[in-house]
């Protein structure tokens, strides 16, 4: 049942991108049509998925005030926390590498439409955020983990599926000249920021 | 001597990378509630893109191209947490580290620190490399200051903390204070800038 | 030179890896001191403000030394000072249900200044609440936090008249203080709710 209201939680309530407006870059630029939407989005699911539980493990063992201790009492005093920014960091890049090294071999389509927004998941403040707020949240165990990894993902996949959903109907709009593309993108994501509001009053 | 110019002037306006590239869109709706947090943000990612830029360009041609984005993020990030613990150590600094540590994870984030390392000083010699990154913050930063105006101006009525609108027994406007109101003004100045420049219309 | 072999990729990466380490971890040993000093002074100097001695901005003027000489002469007796990081150890003793040690400073102008930790929107936050003899009612309190977003959860810290909301407010008999949220930071105050809450019901248990 915990595990039911953290995903749900995840997704609707503290959504990636309507509640703390992260992972927006590629969000706007990679929303124009459905299909390299869905494709980005699952990546997003796929590098979550694998991060947030890996540094988790990491958090859990290096890097916390006595996460060493398993080596010895020698070790319990030893303080690495200094070092999460950078080992998180190296982590969500070594796995986006990975991920677009598969994607260049297996769907090179989606490698090309992509373009240069596939590296840039590396730096996605979603991804960070999802293993910093892990690490803040303090999650028992790394199932926790997991579903909140999942539902972080979905949330953020249903996000931008839904905006690629629009604008592809808005492409037969008659939206004024220089609102075109990306400026009406920003409103209507303003709009739907607004909406998403309605769920932060939600006590899971 | 065009060039230079070009590399200069291109982020501010024609290519601005929040504008025009959409690029730092994150850290645009964070810190643009109050001028002061825009400003300084401003400056610091000026400074990270220029060292990184530059510092990456030197070794442009030592990288192994599969492991380029670590290498990238390494540098960055190492930089950003240098100068962060460096700050913090003297007692003269530690009140000017404690305001920026809140950006930090933001400055080291930012796709524009990332993006312009990508797109341009991989490939270009170290003087154009530090004065493309140093132009791109700039231009970065005059969005900032822009939206920020707006939204402090409306939000709270105040400017730098000082009252403008306030002292005109102006209330102030809860929904400009949250961050999708930064999203329709910035789709506002993209509307703007498109109707001046009509090259940049889809 | 092939950049692109396979040997060249791991000794590259390698290389690189083991000297930022190396670069932060000296830097990390030999700043450490230095930084601690300041995190402590400025814990205490926190503790000063919300027992009613002095302002931050004073303080911030003063330097290190005169906080801690303010400190020595007016607390009762040489209680330890708890860093943002040990609170945070002893927030996770509480929710587990675990052995606790909650800082409890006792001033000479008969304040009793406890502390509060818990998570804001983006990270932690936490703060330090002075209550009159009665030990219900709050005489002053000082809030602060790591990351929260600069003019709207930041207004914890940087907005004194939130801080001034405090003053006279009584923790009931539930163990809880109502105050009004700041507006556009539901999440902060929110978070920074749930902190008092839990932390003083965890010193009345103790």
């Amino acid at each position: 049942m915990e595990y039911i209201s953290l995903f749900i939680k995840s997704i609707f309530v503290d959504n990636m991108i309507f509640a703390y407006f992260l992972g927006m870059c590629s969000y706007l630029a990679v929303s124009r049509n459905v299909k390299t939407a869905n494709g980005l989005g699952i990546a997003v699911v796929l590098v979550l998925a694998i991060t947030v539980p890996v540094n988790y493990l990491l958090n859990r063992f290096v890097l916390q005030p006595g996460a060493l201790s398993w080596l010895g009492p020698g070790f319990a005093s030893v303080d690495l926390s200094f070092l999460s920014y950078i080992l998180f960091i190296a982590v969500i890049a070594a796995m986006v590498q990975i991920v677009e090294m598969i994607v260049e071999k297996y769907l090179p389509s989606l490698y090309s439409s992509l373009g240069i927004f596939l590296p840039l998941i590396a730096v996605n403040c979603a991804i960070l955020g999802g293993s910093l707020f892990m690490q803040q949240r303090e999650f028992g165990n790394i199932l926790e983990a997991i579903v909140y990894a999942l539902g972080s993902g979905i949330g953020w996949y249903l996000a931008i599926v839904t905006l690629a959903a629009i604008r592809e109907k808005m492409a037969y709009s008659n939206v004024p000249a220089g609102l075109r593309g990306i400026g009406i993108t920003f409103i209507t994501v303003g709009l739907m920021g607004i909406a998403f509001m309605a769920f932060m009053g939600i006590a899971l | 001597m065009g060039k230079l110019r070009e590399t200069i002037l291109n982020p501010l306006f024609k290519n601005n990378p929040v504008t025009v590239l959409v690029l730092g869109i994150c850290s645009s709706l964070a810190v643009t509630v109050e001028m002061k947090g825009a400003l300084v943000m401003a400056l610091s990612v000026t400074v990270v893109t220029g060292l990184s830029s530059l510092i990456l360009s030197l070794i442009r041609k030592t990288i192994p191209n599969r492991v380029r984005i670590i290498v990238q993020l390494v540098v960055v990030a190492l930089l950003v947490i240098l100068v962060d613990q460096i700050l913090r150590s003297f007692e003269a600094t530690y009140a000017i580290d404690k305001q920026l540590s809140v950006y930090m994870g933001l400055i080291i984030t930012n796709c524009i620190v990332m993006g312009r390392i990508e797109a341009f000083a991989l490939g270009n010699k170290p003087l154009p490399a530090l004065i493309d990154g140093l132009a791109n913050g700039l231009g970065y930063g005059l969005i900032l200051l822009t939206v920020a105006f707006f939204r402090e101006l409306l939000g709270s009525g105040t400017l730098f903390g000082i009252p403008v609108l306030k002292a005109l027994g102006y209330p102030g406007n809860g929904l400009v204070i949250l961050p999708p109101m930064a999203l329709i003004i910035l789709g506002c100045i993209i509307w703007i800038q498109r109707s001046i420049d009509k090259e940049l219309q889809e | 030179m092939n950049t692109n072999g396979n040997t060249y990729t791991v000794v590259y990466t390698s290389l690189v890896c083991v000297l930022v380490a190396a670069v932060l971890a000296v830097a990390s040993q030999a700043l450490k001191p230095r930084q601690a000093a300041n995190e402590k002074a400025e814990t205490i100097s926190q503790i000063l403000v919300a027992a009613g001695y002095g302002e931050m901005e004073g303080w911030r003027k003063a330097g290190n030394a005169a906080v801690l000489q303010c400190f020595r002469d007016n607390v009762e007796g040489e209680p330890q000072v708890y860093t943002p990081s040990q609170l945070k150890a002893q927030n996770y003793n509480i929710k587990h249900g675990k052995q606790l040690s909650l800082p409890v400073y006792r001033f000479k102008n008969g304040v009793t200044v406890l502390a509060v930790y818990g998570a804001g929107l983006w990270g932690p936050v936490w703060g330090y609440i002075a209550l009159e003899p009665d030990m219900a009612t709050i005489a002053g309190a000082y809030f602060d936090h790591e990351s929260e977003t600069p003019g709207l959860g930041g207004k914890i810290k940087d907005d004194p008249s939130f801080r001034d909301s405090f003053k006279g407010k009584v923790i009931g008999g539930d163990n809880t203080v109502e105050f009004d949220a700041i507006s556009g930071a539901t999440m902060t105050s929110r978070g920074l709710k749930t902190a008092i809450d839990t932390w003083m019901k965890a010193y009345r248990e103790n």
